[in-house]
This record gives structure tokens, C-alpha cells and sequence, in this order.
């Protein structure tokens, strides 16, 4: 149970700090826990299964506008519509899955880019539903038993959010399932005579942080109280493989580093260098992957297991 | 042994590849605890034969019946549950994992836990993670690599890695064990650990299909032989019957210095 006191210290921790800040503060808090949720899923699906699958940030964008036609335009219950939004982002996975998991590396990459792009333009094309492409704004969560959640408090479920998904996905990856898609991902026809179904395993994992996307999307809707086509275009689904490419790919803690580094860079950087600080981020993506393909947490690693080589044990 | 106890029964067994008949009507048993030897030169079928048995080839006609079940249609990985497991000839380990991780890989099917009591960190989940890493470092320690057993696969010698590969196709439980040349590249003093190990394993009452080249290495090993040509079974017997018969020899005519070694 050591485990669980830590995500309650966790928890606690970064609980207060949403009630510390103020509301400029609270945004850029809020959307970096976000961060950290989607690079965590999609850390899972591209560094842990090895799918280079470009379609995480998509389906963030399905949950996001699920909740809101949902609770707005059909003008269900919050926790019904959650329920119905994730079950449409889990469709959604598997139809883009089944037949997707079929293709290896580049032309995955392929389907799920025209996945991502499709889904932008049916948001710009949808008409009243959609809202075309000015979105959907001017709505606000519903209560749930006269109960509104707003403020700090909504910061805590963010926080909720960002430590379920880092549990759920830890214990995944610390079971037989994680060993599962680790080895497809090394290799599959040695995973196959161990028993593993290699497409199946690609598909649940797929599925699972596709729904974990679309869970974050849900609750991002109202973050900014506002979704349109541009917020889930191409351009946030490269900056979350960028993400997890720079902390390390396959690490829980080199995605949180990625996320963190990268979505506050620009923060950082703007007021020193104004609109330059994208010369300085595309020289860091390409140093990370010529000099440290294994990103931030390979290079502490490296450095960690430096101090202790005479320690450890090698055969030969 | 009768054929109704056998563990392994191959009928009529056929594979062809375009115009090539790469086994043609292949017949034979392997028994629980028996040490089973498939060779012949080169291009007799043995590896097309060994695809066949492990899942990796489906045949073109004839029937493969494992523990009285038909093998026909099923899936590869639908293998490693039924108690088939194998190694590879070309060592095939996970590089990103430690020696624990790449061998509780071959403990999958025996788990027995569902995502979601992963997922919900069930007391039943954790206690089948933590059973399946003390089996898989108990397999660890069998094949003698017990030391290394955080250490990265990177780190093993080649003949290691071939121990690697056993032990993860052992911790799968498994009731037929099959080798694809296990001896391949190895020195002498490995060669000589491996027999020891593959004794061992046969001696835990596991049926041992061996296909290989090494003539010497096969012969001191092997209860029963199986020898190929062509893609037909041109003779079947004890090592020491095998070495007299004549089809045989004939067979390795341009190799006969290789029999009479061994």
C-alpha cells in the first residue's frame, strides 16, 4: 500500500497548489497537468507499445467535443455523458485499430495521419453540430446534484485525472500486459511463440490510451469553455511526440519531464527571445535525437549507472 | 510406448512451396520425457518440418495431434497455451528487458489475470506478477544464469543467450519443448552445459523435439532419431541403428566422415 500513500501525497500536494495560484497561473497549471496526462497515454501507445500512431491528440479532440454536444446540444446528465463520450472514443479506437494494427511503423503512421486529418475536417464541416470552424464556446459544465465544480476545485479533478491515468498506465506496464506489448513492440514473432497475440495486444493497448486521450479531452472541454478544429490539429499531435521523444521514450517519468519542459519553453523563452524560441526548440528536438535517441531520463540513467558500474553485476 | 500414449502425433505430414515439395508424407511420435532428434543434410525439411510443429508454417496436408488435439488452424501464438514452446536458432530475446523481464515474457500464458484486476491492483494480481517473477528467476537459476538476473540481454554471451532462450521457453510451462539447432555456434564446453540441460529438462517428464545439424551432438543426445531426406522420413530408430543403417548412409554419402564420427 506504499504506493497508494504516495498518490495521495500526490494528490495533496498538487491539489494545494491549485488553490495557491492565481488565475493566470491556474490556466498554464491546469493545461500542463493536461500535458502531462495526454504525453503519459502517449507515451504508453508510441515509447511502451511502439505504435507510431499519431492520432492521440485526435482523439483528446473527440472527448473534448463528445461532452460538449453531448451536454449541450442533447442535454444529458455530466456523468452519463461522460460515460457515453469515452464509449465514443473507445469505438472510435477500435475502428481506427482493427484495421490500422494490420500496418507496421510508417504505414500506421500513415492511417493515423489521415485519421487525425479527417477528424479535423468533419469538425469543420459539421455544421451547427460542430460549430464549423469557430467550435463551440459559450457553454459551461452542468451541475451534477445542484453542485457545480469550478475554480480550484475543477484543478482537482485535473489532478485526478493526471494520477489516474500515471496509475493506471504504471500498473499496466508493471504487468504481463506491459511485458506483452514491450516484447511485439521488440519483437513479434518472438512474442507470437511466447504465447502473445501481437495484433490483439497492439489493439488493447490502442484502445486503452485512446479512451485515456479522450478521458483528458473530456475534461479539458471545460478548461477554456471553448473547442475548435484548431486546438486538435497536427500541429499539438507532433509537440506531444516531440514530448515524449526529448523525456525519453517507454519512461513514465521521462514523458512528465518532456511534457513539463517542452509546454513551458515557449513561457520561459517568449519575453528573453520573443517569436525565436522555435528556432531553439527545433535545435533541441534535433540534438536530443542525434546525441540521446533515449531522450532526458536515458541520459540520467546513463549518468546514474556511470557512479554505480563498479556495483553492478556483468556477465563476462 | 504404443501410439496412443504418444504426446506427439505427426500423420502424413506434407508442405510444398510452389513446385518445391518441401516435406512429403512425414509420420511420426514423441513421447512425454523422450529426447526426439530430427536431421538430415541440407534441404531435407527439418526447418520446414520444425515451422510446421511450432506454428509458425501451416501444413499443406496431413495432421499434426498434440495430446490427442489437431493443431490444424490454429494461430503461432495460440501454441505457447496448448504447452508447445520453442527456441529460436537465431537467439530472439527482448533486447530492451533484463534477463527476469525477457523470461517472465515466457511465463504469459500462465498467468491468469485479467486487465482489469491489473488495473484495480487486485491482491489475486499482484500475487500472480509476483509468482510469475519467482518462476521465471527459478528458471533463470536452472539453465545457470542466475547471476545476471537484473542485467540487460546486451550484456549475455552468445551461448548465454541460447540458455536464455531456453529458460524463457520453459517458463511457459511447457509439455513439448522444441529446439530449432540448439548447438549452432556454440564451443564444446557449451555444447556439453546444453546437453546437461536439455537431459534435465526431458528428465522433468517434458517431450524434447531437437532438429539438428550437429551430427556428434545429436547422436550423444537423442533417445530416438528421426532422419530426413528429400522432405521424407528415410529412416527412424536409436542412435546406434540410425548409424548402421544403410538408407542413411547412403544419404550422407558426401558427408560420411560426419557419421562415422559421431
Amino acid at each position: 500500500m506504499k504506493s497508494l500513500a504516495g498518490y495521495l501525497v500526490a494528490a495533496i500536494v498538487l491539489s494545494v497548489l491549485a488553490f495557491v495560484l492565481g488565475a493566470y497561473q491556474t490556466d498554464v497549471y491546469r493545461k500542463l497537468l493536461l500535458w502531462i496526462t495526454l504525453a503519459l497515454g502517449y507515451n504508453f501507445l508510441f515509447g511502451v507499445s511502439g505504435q507510431v500512431a499519431f492520432s492521440h491528440f485526435t482523439f483528446y479532440g473527440i472527448g473534448a467535443y463528445s461532452i460538449v454536444i453531448l451536454t449541450t446540444q442533447l442535454q444529458w446528465a455530466l456523468p452519463l455523458a461522460v460515460v457515453a463520450a469515452v464509449l465514443i472514443c473507445v469505438v472510435a479506437a477500435l475502428v481506427v485499430a482493427i484495421p490500422a494494427t494490420r500496418l507496421d511503423g510508417f504505414y500506421l503512421a500513415l492511417a493515423t495521419l489521415a485519421f487525425a486529418q479527417l477528424f479535423v475536417v468533419v469538425l469543420n464541416e459539421g455544421g451547427s453540430l460542430t460549430g464549423g470552424t469557430g467550435g463551440l464556446a459559450n457553454y459551461r459544465i452542468p451541475d451534477i446534484a445542484g453542485i457545480r465544480i469550478t475554480g480550484p476545485w475543477y484543478t482537482v479533478v485535473i489532478v485526478l485525472l493526471m494520477l489516474g491515468t500515471l496509475g493506471v498506465l504504471w500498473r499496466l506496464d508493471r504487468s504481463y500486459f506491459g511485458r506483452a506489448c514491450r516484447a511485439v513492440r521488440d519483437n513479434p514473432e518472438a512474442a507470437a511463440a511466447m504465447g502473445i497475440d501481437p495484433r490483439r495486444t497492439r489493439v488493447i493497448a490502442y484502445v486503452i490510451t485512446s479512451a485515456l486521450a479522450g478521458l483528458a479531452g473530456i475534461v479539458y472541454a471545460f478548461v477554456d469553455n471553448t473547442v475548435n478544429p484548431v486546438i486538435f490539429g497536427l500541429e499539438n499531435a507532433f509537440l506531444l511526440l516531440f514530448m515524449v521523444i526529448i523525456g525519453g521514450s517507454g519512461s513514465h517519468a521521462g514523458a512528465v519531464i518532456g511534457a513539463v519542459l517542452l509546454y513551458l519553453m515557449p513561457f520561459v523563452l517568449s519575453p528573453l527571445i520573443g517569436h525565436h524560441h522555435a528556432l531553439v526548440f527545433g535545435l533541441v528536438m534535433v540534438l536530443a535525437v542525434l546525441f540521446q535517441p533515449r531522450g532526458l531520463i536515458g541520459l540520467w540513467e546513463a549518468l546514474k549507472s556511470r557512479s554505480q558500474a563498479p556495483l553492478r553485476g556483468h556477465p563476462r | 510406448m504404443n501410439d496412443s500414449a504418444a504426446l506427439l502425433q505427426i500423420r502424413g505430414l506434407s508442405r510444398r512451396f510452389g513446385g518445391l515439395q518441401a516435406v512429403a508424407d512425414l509420420s511420426f511420435d514423441a513421447h512425454a520425457g523422450e529426447i526426439l532428434g530430427v536431421i538430415g543434410p541440407n534441404g531435407a525439411g527439418k526447418s520446414t518440418t520444425f515451422n510446421m510443429i511450432a506454428g509458425a508454417l501451416a501444413p499443406s496436408a496431413g495432421s499434426i495431434q498434440f495430446d490427442g488435439q489437431s493443431l490444424a488452424g490454429l494461430p503461432t501464438h495460440a501454441f505457447a497455451a496448448r504447452g508447445i514452446m520453442r527456441t529460436f536458432q537465431h537467439n530472439k530475446p527482448f533486447p530492451s528487458m533484463t534477463l527476469l523481464e525477457n523470461v517472465s515474457v515466457g511465463r504469459h500464458t500462465r498467468i491468469g489475470t485479467t486487465l482489469w484486476q491489473v488495473i484495480g491492483a487486485t491482491p489475486s494480481a499482484r500475487l500472480a506478477e509476483q509468482r510469475c517473477r519467482e518462476h521465471a528467476a527459478e528458471m533463470i537459476n536452472f539453465v545457470g544464469l542466475g547471476e545476471w538476473l537484473e542485467a540487460d540481454v546486451s550484456t549475455l554471451s552468445f551461448g548465454q543467450g541460447r540458455l536464455l532462450e531456453i529458460a524463457r521457453a520453459l517458463a511457459g510451462s511447457p509439455r513439448l519443448m522444441l529446439f530449432d539447432e540448439p548447438a549452432a555456434g556454440l564451443s564444446p564446453a557449451e555444447c556439453e552445459r546444453l546437453i546437461e540441460v536439455i537431459r534435465a529438462i526431458a528428465s522433468r517428464k517434458i517431450c524434447v523435439l531437437l532438429i539438428e545439424h550437429d551430427m556428434r551432438f545429436l547422436m550423444s543426445l537423442a533417445d530416438r532419431v528421426v532422419v530426413l531426406n528429400f522432405g521424407r522420413r528415410i529412416a527412424e530408430g536409436t542412435p546406434d541403428q540410425i548409424r548402421a543403417d544403410p538408407a542413411v548412409v547412403e544419404a550422407y554419402l558426401g558427408d560420411l566422415g560426419a557419421l562415422t564420427r559421431a
